[in-house]
């Protein structure tokens, strides 16, 4: 018990007298830790500007107004059989009326049209969901049938598939991006951390050297420095978990605006702290510990 | 209290630092080892605290045979020898209180006899006002001093002093020197690795002059003569 309240008590003076070092090392972990996060929103953001979209494609099947209710149904049973398909709706022929009529209500010689047409001039029609974008094409051909000819007025594939390309395009380039300032920031910390590493290897050597000549176990040589790796990390976490929260709450507004459905980073961040937090976490662990054991390494050897 | 066989050190073919030592020193002595540099003076101090281990050969500390030590057992003889080097070796981040403290630390005192401790130790060596120093704001008499409180403070029998005042002038030598003849007094066993003909001289205590890894004198009442 005493030892480890020693092992605690030298740790914190190490930290202490060595305010300039351990502020730099703290310094160092938030900037990566916060170049890592920058990379994980953009990915994140990514995989949901491009799920938006998918979630918004669809193809419609426009019956003609002499389709028949059962020929309709064996033509939904038969999109229900295609694995692809994730949804199937299905509107009748005076609600599609309805909604061409919500839709024109603003233009009385559209409506003036179709009342002259006299009846109803739609038949029902289905649209169709699929998990991919690529499959709607499937689709399409699969209803290229002779049988199906006079019973389908047309098939419209919305054409998002742009959209897609072009949310793809910017955030691929965005990706690189932030990829190339990461890895330019990495080399630039890693440099910064081999040399803050270097000279307090050159340092704890010394003193460890001493601490052993004066007949210092090694857990008493260890332990403060193992201490100090947590208490680097958890800092280090701390203080990147309080810019990313500040960070976030400004970049929100604008994704709010991008995404309607109203997502929100600050949000996806809190309903995976435990994992992003965790994997981060290990991850600078590690990082500190696998330093200062490699400092030790030697000089443990008796 | 200490005992050489028939100990030989060789680090490589091309570098035989001892050959064939046989040493017995006494309870309460006070002996100086004196020998050119790269005689093997170090080396012999290396083999006495087990930061280096005989080629051949066996060492004894008390009854305590260290010639095969283990890892676990090193910490242990070092709280029972105490060092001294030429270069100090204190942790440049303590203070004097805290780096003679430290040595109290690593064996589990308590604090209560640390406070206790620790003031007598450098009342001793004279440095009761230099305590809440750093080793950085001490003279290099005042550092090696704060050392020897430290290298006292498990109150050793032994105490191996490598070439203790190959950094100091004539004034504070004689002043480490007085320190250990003090403390030689109280019955501590004292080993003078050194190569300072005037402080040899001055003691008129034994001598063991090594030349080439090899003992060539060994008087009772000697005289630096290389
Ligand atoms: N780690 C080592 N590896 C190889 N050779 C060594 C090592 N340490 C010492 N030696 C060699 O062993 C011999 C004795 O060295 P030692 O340091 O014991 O001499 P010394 O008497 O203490 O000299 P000095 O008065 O200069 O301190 C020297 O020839 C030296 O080169
Ligand atoms: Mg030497």
């Amino acid at each position: 018990m005493a030892l480890i309240r020693r092992v605690f008590k030298f740790a914190f003076q190490d930290v202490g007298r060595n305010i300039g070092m351990s502020f730099m090392t703290v310094f160092i972990l938030v900037l990566m830790l916060l170049s890592v996060n920058a990379l994980w929103s953009v990915e994140i953001l990514t995989g949901e500007a491009v799920h938006l979209v998918k979630d918004q494609i669809n193809v419609s099947i426009y019956f003609t107004a002499e389709a028949k209710d059962d020929q309709v149904t064996e033509i939904q049973n038969y999109l229900k059989s295609f694995p692809e398909v994730v949804n199937l709706e299905i509107s009748n022929s005076e609600a599609v009326l309805e909604s061409f009529r919500e839709r024109h209500k603003l233009n009385p010689e559209v409506l003036g049209a179709l009342d002259e047409l006299g009846g109803n001039p739609f038949g029902p029609t289905i649209v169709v969901k699929t998990r991919e974008p690529g499959d709607y094409q499937k689709i399409i051909t699969a209803l290229d049938l002779p049988e199906y000819q006079n019973l389908i007025e047309a098939k419209s594939f919305d054409e998002h598939r742009d959209a897609i390309n072009n949310i793809q395009n910017i955030t691929n380039r965005l990706e690189k991006t932030v990829l190339g300032l990461s890895i330019l920031f990495a080399v630039i910390s890693f440099l910064v951390i081999f040399n803050t590493v270097r000279v307090a290897i050159q340092t704890q050597r010394v003193e460890i050297g001493i601490k052993r000549l004066v007949g210092a176990s090694n857990w008493l040589i260890r332990g403060p420095y193992l201490i100090e790796s947590i208490l680097f990390t958890l800092l280090s976490l701390v203080i990147t978990a309080i810019i990313l929260y500040f960070g976030l709450h400004f970049v929100d507004p604008y994704l709010a605006v991008v995404f309607p459905s109203g997502f929100s980073l600050t949000n996806y961040y809190f309903s995976h702290i435990l994992y992003i937090a965790g994997v981060q976490a290990l991850a600078v662990l590690i990082l500190t510990v696998l330093s200062s054991g490699l400092a030790m390494r030697k000089q443990l050897k008796v | 209290m200490i005992k050489v066989n028939g100990v030989t050190k060789i680090y490589s073919t091309s570098s035989v630092a001892l050959r064939d030592i046989n040493l017995h020193i006494k309870a309460g002595e006070f002996v100086s080892v004196i020998g050119q540099s790269g005689s093997g003076k170090t080396t012999l101090s290396k083999l006495l605290i087990a930061e280096e281990r005989p080629t051949k050969g066996g060492i004894q500390i008390g009854d305590w045979d260290i010639s095969n030590i283990s890892a676990g057992e090193v910490p242990l003889l070092r709280r029972q020898i105490g060092m001294i080097f030429q270069d100090y070796k204190l942790l440049p981040k303590k203070t004097a209180f805290e780096n003679v403290a430290f040595a109290l630390e690593v064996a589990g005192e308590s604090n209560r006899r640390i406070r206790q401790v620790v003031p007598q130790l450098l009342e001793i060596v004279g440095l009761t006002n230099q305590a809440t120093r750093y080793p950085s704001q001490l003279s290099g008499g005042e550092q090696q001093r704060i050392a020897i409180a430290r290298s006292l403070a498990h109150r050793p029998k032994i105490i191996v002093a490598d070439e203790p005042t190959g950094n100091l002038d004539s004034i504070n030598t004689e002043e480490i020197i007085q320190i250990l003849k003090k403390i030689n007094e109280f019955g501590t066993t004292i080993m003078l690795l050194t190569h300072n003909r005037d402080v040899v001289n001055s003691l008129h205590r034994r001598v063991i002059t090594l030349q080439d890894g090899q003992i060539t004198l060994d008087q009772s009442e000697g005289k630096y003569l290389i």
